[in-house]
């Protein structure tokens, strides 16, 4: 694997940026109070010399602190001086490299800043795909044999948004209550989305009672079968769902590059502000991605490590199984083993009230697994479990994943399974 | 469909990977009038304070006056909650130690852990529980298995 060239890669996120000066008649919902001073300002006789206010052309700072509010999300240069934004880069154990600007660049949501240029989308995007890679190979290296849907479950427990958000949460970044200009660059900054049970303008009615918007459009190639009821099966969900097996909703950046999207989507329904499970999701990943740009690859592997992968997952915990015995003898099938049998190794109190039956599953003379329980039946199945539990979470002495193989010591080839059994 | 998965989150284990320090910030209030704050303007003006500040970066510091009350030293934590101490008449280097501890705290309700030495772990024990039903004697499995021999061998 070739070490990329990040300086190419990453313009817009290493060189200053500006706001083009038309800014506020390119967003005129967000500076509506203002402007309106600014053309009373302009129409006032010249005897006063004409102190035009300086629109914002780029990051400096304008001259009146008033005029933060003009902006709709704090600009650049006033990361230097927010006190929360350095505490939070050295509670992080952020590297060095990366600095102030870019960080409050993370903490601001694109549903507080639309300007590409200035919100995190896309750092979160590259992070989204950082995190799904270290990720995915941690989990597939270290468990070859995983089911699908258990790799997917496992990769949303690790770094899906739900996660992500308590990550947020624990490192101790704060919500603004709303974004804008004037606000501690030190805040996330996001639109957010009005509660259910919150009135619609004043009137008693709840926005959960609204009438149901249609539904959203699926991004997946024949969205039709799903209205009638076919399954979506794990196979599908590999090819056309992101890395969690969920569907792929639309993003800013689908809309920036097929506008007329946008206006098909705002018909289905009116965007009112995310949630701030997705926001807070969107700064980590977005930090991901800036470290990964300002520090390099090692830095954005041990920045995961150290705040992701450390987390604590018990990954046998994640199965749930329909059919174990029948999945058993499948299995066995396969594998050219004998068709398991259960015995009973022991049992105390049949004809009592708390009977307890301890059964083992033999293929041949091999004891796959064992399970106890109050029932033959629930003993039965315990001990299939167990014995797919063994199968299923085989896990290798030295783990080495596909993204350490550039460093030195030569790759060796890792387990591929053959996969779960279909029945 | 053979096999199904729950989803859950994975839960954090602050210090295995990161360290996150769990004081975010200190507010030290102040009164220039009353003589319960001579400790604590020494300390605001002494080197303690900004060496303090200086080794900790992560946390936030905030310094304002309080007039006609007590000097107080007041820690907000992640979890959300808060610490006060009251460190009226106290010298300079009793105050740097309630600071200390204020920065020690993770923020939650002071409660007494009984039992002696516990350590909590996330991890199952290896051994696992001790089961009485459990460590069948070699003859019965013999018989189990109908004189096939014994193989404990799991897959």
């Amino acid at each position: 694997m070739k070490g990329l060239h990040l300086l190419r890669w990453s313009g817009s996120v290493l060189s200053p940026r500006t706001r083009p000066c038309c800014f506020i008649h390119k967003y005129p919902s967000q500076y509506r109070p203002q402007p309106f001073n600014i053309l009373l300002r302009f129409q006032s006789s010249a005897a006063v010399p004409i102190r035009t206010i300086s629109e914002p052309e780029d990051d400096t700072e304008p001259q009146n602190p008033a005029h933060y509010t003009l902006l709709p999300s704090p600009p650049p240069s006033r990361a230097l001086s927010s006190a929360r934004l350095s505490a939070l880069h050295a509670r992080l154990v952020l590297p060095p490299r990366l600095p102030l600007e870019s960080l409050a660049r993370c903490l601001v949501d694109p549903s507080a800043d639309t300007n590409p240029n200035f919100n995190n989308a896309s750092l979160s995007i590259l992070g989204y795909d950082l995190l799904g890679y270290y990720t995915s190979e941690a989990i597939v290296c270290r468990y070859p044999r995983l089911p699908t849907e258990v790799t997917f479950a496992a990769m949303s427990a690790y770094c899906g948004s739900k996660t992500l958000a308590a990550v947020t949460r624990e490192w101790g970044v704060e919500v603004a209550a709303a974004p804008g200009g004037e606000v501690d660059p030190g805040v996330l900054q996001c639109t957010r989305q009005e509660a259910g049970n919150a009135s619609v303008n004043g009137t008693g009615t709840q926005f959960k009672d609204l009438p149901k918007v249609a539904e959203d459009p699926s991004t997946r190639p024949n969205p039709e079968q799903q209205r009638r009821g076919w399954s979506r099966g794990a196979t599908s969900k590999t090819v056309y769902d992101d890395d969690f097996g969920d569907e792929i909703e639309r993003t800013e950046t689908d809309y920036a590059e097929r506008p007329e999207l946008r206006q098909e989507d705002a018909q289905r329904k009116a965007k009112r502000g995310v949630t701030l499970e997705v926001a807070s999701a969107g700064f980590v990943r977005a930090l991901m991605g800036a470290v990964y740009l300002h520090a390099g690859k090692r830095a954005a592997y041990n920045f995961f490590k150290a705040h992701i992968l450390s987390r604590h997952l018990d990954v046998s915990k994640l199965f749930e199984f329909r059919q174990p015995t029948r999945d058993l003898s499948k299995l066995c099938a396969r594998e050219g083993f004998e068709s398991p049998v259960a015995r009973i190794l022991s049992e105390t109190g049949r004809k009592s009230r708390h009977p307890v039956f301890v059964v083992g599953v033999f293929a041949g003379k091999d004891k796959l697994g064992e399970g106890s329980g109050g029932s033959l039946d629930e003993a039965r199945i315990r001990a299939a479990i167990g014995a797919l539990k063994g199968w299923y979470l085989y896990s290798p002495l030295e783990v080495r994943v596909p993204s350490e193989a550039t460093e030195g010591k030569p790759w060796e080839p890792v387990l591929v399974d053959g996969g779960e059994v279909f029945v | 469909m053979p096999v199904s998965a729950l989803r859950t989150t994975s839960t954090a284990q602050n210090g295995v990977g990161a360290f996150i320090l769990q004081c975010k910030r200190l507010d030290f209030h102040y009164c220039d009038k009353w003589g319960s704050s001579k400790g604590m303007n020494t300390f605001l003006r002494s080197p303690l304070m900004a060496s303090f500040a200086k080794a900790h970066p992560q946390i936030t510091i905030h310094i304002s006056p309080r007039p006609n009350t007590h000097p107080i030293v007041r820690g907000s934590y992640i979890n959300g909650r808060e610490k006060v101490i009251c460190v009226r008449n106290l010298e300079k280097e009793q105050i740097l130690q309630k600071v200390e501890l204020l920065r020690d705290a993770n923020g939650e309700k002071v409660t007494r852990v009984r039992g002696g030495r516990v350590v909590g772990s996330l991890n199952e024990g290896v051994r696992g529980l001790w089961d009485p039903f459990h460590g069948v004697k070699k003859g019965r499995l013999d018989e189990i298995l109908g004189g096939m021999g014994v193989s404990n061998k799991g897959v």
